[in-house]
């Protein structure tokens, strides 16, 4: 099954290696992805497609939710509209 | 004069009310330990860094507040790394500080250089490298909240060396902001509640999340004032007291037959703070078929993950349990309960003149029902979870998700230094003592009155267990026969240690540990070919039990 996330996150060390980290060793595959500061260089726009071979997608946008460099995680499929999880506290 | 970087990452700890950090000093650490001079707070010098992180954990399961552990870079952040997962997998707060190498030379190969922040990735709740003196007062405080809020966790805070000699312009102050803690949602919470009303039989099934998040009282109320039976996971021992009627043991792998049994034929599972780790579910597809599930957890991404929730009540579990409805109508079911409870219960009249381990940890708990046992990794770590009585739950101390071999006498340190003056015992075994065994000299250098209660059985039990019955009895590398003679270790560290190899020793041996003042080691020579009962084969469903073949 392949689903493509967007995410928000804070441009602070690390915080794009820990999200592939974690999309990884939870059991998906990255199969593409583009990643951009935004104007302000203060958030990275990511765009990560990633395939499962049977792990819930749901899950996975809850435990990407709880990082904290996270501000926010949709998940993005064909026919539907684009649900934003949650927003994180700035630190 | 303006502080130093070290001197803030001091205070900040102060600020926190930090009273202990467990540690060992190192090079690139060296300023944080020179402005610890300048402090109150204690520093308790660990034998080896692991030693150090696994005794800040159990401090931190015993306080309920979150514990420091401290190294120097390289060798002295890798030997955290056991200790940082240990915490993570259990749900610890935990504030790891490391020394990293100057900033300017971070990422050339230098001298005890190592990519920390790197390597703790996957086991941490989060972490930061501090590039600048004027942030480390944010960084801590946020540090400690991080945490300590929603499910706690470890968070690791790598100093560059010339971060904390560095003297910002200014000294900052940081005053941490605390989050709410959640409600759970109300549509799930009637959901729940009609799942409760219209079950025939329902369980509920406790772990680890009800300490955490403060609310053993609740569920203790709950539990009485609902009538429904309890089993608890590795974790989740002592949530209700292990004496109280509506107790039916731990399930899983080790369970008891009569949890194993009525989570099978349950109707409704009232999972509190548990996350059906799977040896508690065994077979996750054969995991208590018939029932519908009510999922309580502070953490959104548990509720789901692996069992479907027809009701997920995120947030706080006091809350959650004091919405739950009470007057049930299930008198039959708590009666075939009870009635399984009395089938199955533990018999300790094994024959033979071999110390029978069940029957002299349950006798430990009966002659002292305060004791706080600090278990080590195996057979023995299972026969303690099994045999053993515990009021609450901070009084059992166990590396449950890790299953970290070497945790026993370490989290031992970590409970004597939590509550002075309470009766803690570390039992071991002859496998997992030698994982940390130089932490003897930690008891000794600060007088700790903690005795240990080594199980000898002259091999990697566990494992040759699983070897005796998964692989034909091909014993691999489990013979651990050429043991030192522990009694002489311990004299050795200063620590008086006696023997004993019969059953009829073992009430002397008992009274001896509970009178003897100070640190004492017991060394208890035991059958080496005693296996845990029963046993849930790997990849089987929970109903399939493994017990012994001959009496």
């Amino acid at each position: 099954m392949n689903h493509t996330l967007r995410m928000n996150i804070y441009k602070v060390e690390g915080a794009l290696i820990r999200l592939l980290g974690l999309i990884e060793r939870r059991g998906f595959a990255v199969t593409s992805m583009n990643a951009h500061a935004d104007e302000s260089a203060q958030h990275v726009e990511v765009t990560v497609n990633v395939h499962s071979s049977g792990r819930s997608v749901e899950t996975l946008t809850r435990q990407i939710q709880k990082l904290y460099d996270v501000r926010s995680v949709a998940c993005l499929t064909a026919a539907e509209t684009p649900a934003v999880v949650g927003e994180s506290v700035a630190c | 004069m303006s502080a130093k970087g070290a001197e803030l990452v001091v205070r900040a700890l102060e600020q926190q009310g930090v009273e202990i950090i467990f540690g060992y000093p190192g090079g690139a650490i060296m300023p944080v330990y020179d402005a610890l001079l300048n402090s109150s707070i204690k520093h308790i010098l660990a034998r080896h860094e692991q030693g150090a992180a696994l005794a800040a954990d159990a401090y931190a399961r015993v306080t309920g507040r979150p514990a420091v552990c401290m190294a120097t870079s390289g060798p002295g952040a890798t030997n955290l790394v056991t200790g940082i997962a240990n915490a993570f997998m259990d749900s610890v707060p935990l504030v790891i500080i490391t020394g990293q190498v100057p900033t300017t030379v971070m990422g050339t190969d230098a001298f005890q250089e190592v990519d920390v922040f790197g390597i703790t990735m996957p086991i941490v709740k989060h972490s930061f490298i501090v590039r600048r003196a004027e942030d480390i007062p944010k960084t801590i405080a946020l540090a400690f909240q991080i945490a300590s809020e929603g499910r706690p966790g470890p968070v690791l805070v790598d100093l560059p060396k010339d971060v904390t000699n560095a003297v910002p312009a200014i000294t900052p102050i940081y005053e941490t902001r605390r989050q709410k803690r959640q409600s759970p949602d109300p549509e799930q919470v009637e959901m729940a509640r009609e799942l409760i009303l219209a079950a025939q039989r329902p369980v509920l099934y406790g772990g680890g999340g009800i300490p955490i998040a403060g609310a053993v009282d609740a569920f203790r109320a709950y539990a009485q004032a609902s009538g429904i039976p309890v089993v608890t996971t590795l974790k989740g021992i002592g949530s209700v007291s292990t004496r109280d009627e509506n107790f039916l043991g731990m399930l899983g792998m080790h369970g008891n037959r009569a949890a194993n049994r009525a989570i099978q034929e349950s109707d409704l599972l009232i999972c509190v703070g548990a996350r059906f780790d799977d040896r508690a579910t065994g077979k996750l597809d054969g995991f208590a078929p018939k029932a519908s599930v009510i999922h309580m957890d502070a953490d959104p991404s548990e509720i789901g993950k692996l069992r479907f929730a027809d009701a997920g009540l995120l947030g706080d579990l006091a809350e959650s349990l004091g919405a739950m409805p009470t007057g049930l109508s299930i008198e039959p079911w708590r009666q075939w309960c009870a009635e399984r409870k009395v089938e199955h219960a533990w018999r300790y009249d094994a024959p033979g003149d071999y110390i029978y381990v069940p029957h002299m940890l349950r006798r430990l708990t009966e002659e002292a029902p305060d004791v706080t046992i600090a278990c080590d990794v195996g057979q023995h770590q299972m026969w303690v979870a099994q045999h053993c009585h515990f009021d609450r739950p901070e009084q059992h101390l166990t590396s449950a998700g890790l299953g970290t071999m070497g945790y026993g006498i370490p989290a031992g340190i970590g409970a004597c230094l939590a509550r002075p003056g309470a009766r803690v015992v570390t039992v071991s075994g002859d496998g997992s003592i030698m994982m940390n065994i130089q932490e003897l000299a930690t008891i000794r250098r600060y007088g700790l009155d903690l005795k240990i209660l080594l199980v000898d059985n002259s091999s990697l039990g566990m494992v040759r267990q699983w070897q005796q019955l998964f692989h034909q009895e091909r014993y691999s590398e489990v013979d651990l026969s050429d043991n030192p003679d522990f009694v002489e270790v311990a004299r050795s560290f200063g620590i008086p240690g006696f023997r004993i190899t019969r059953r009829d020793e073992v009430e002397g041996a008992i009274r001896r540990l509970l009178e003897t003042e100070g640190p004492l080691l017991a060394h208890v020579c035991i059958d080496p070919k005693s296996n845990v009962w029963p046993l849930v084969p790997p990849g089987q469903s929970n109903d399939v039990m493994m017990e012994e073949l001959s009496a």
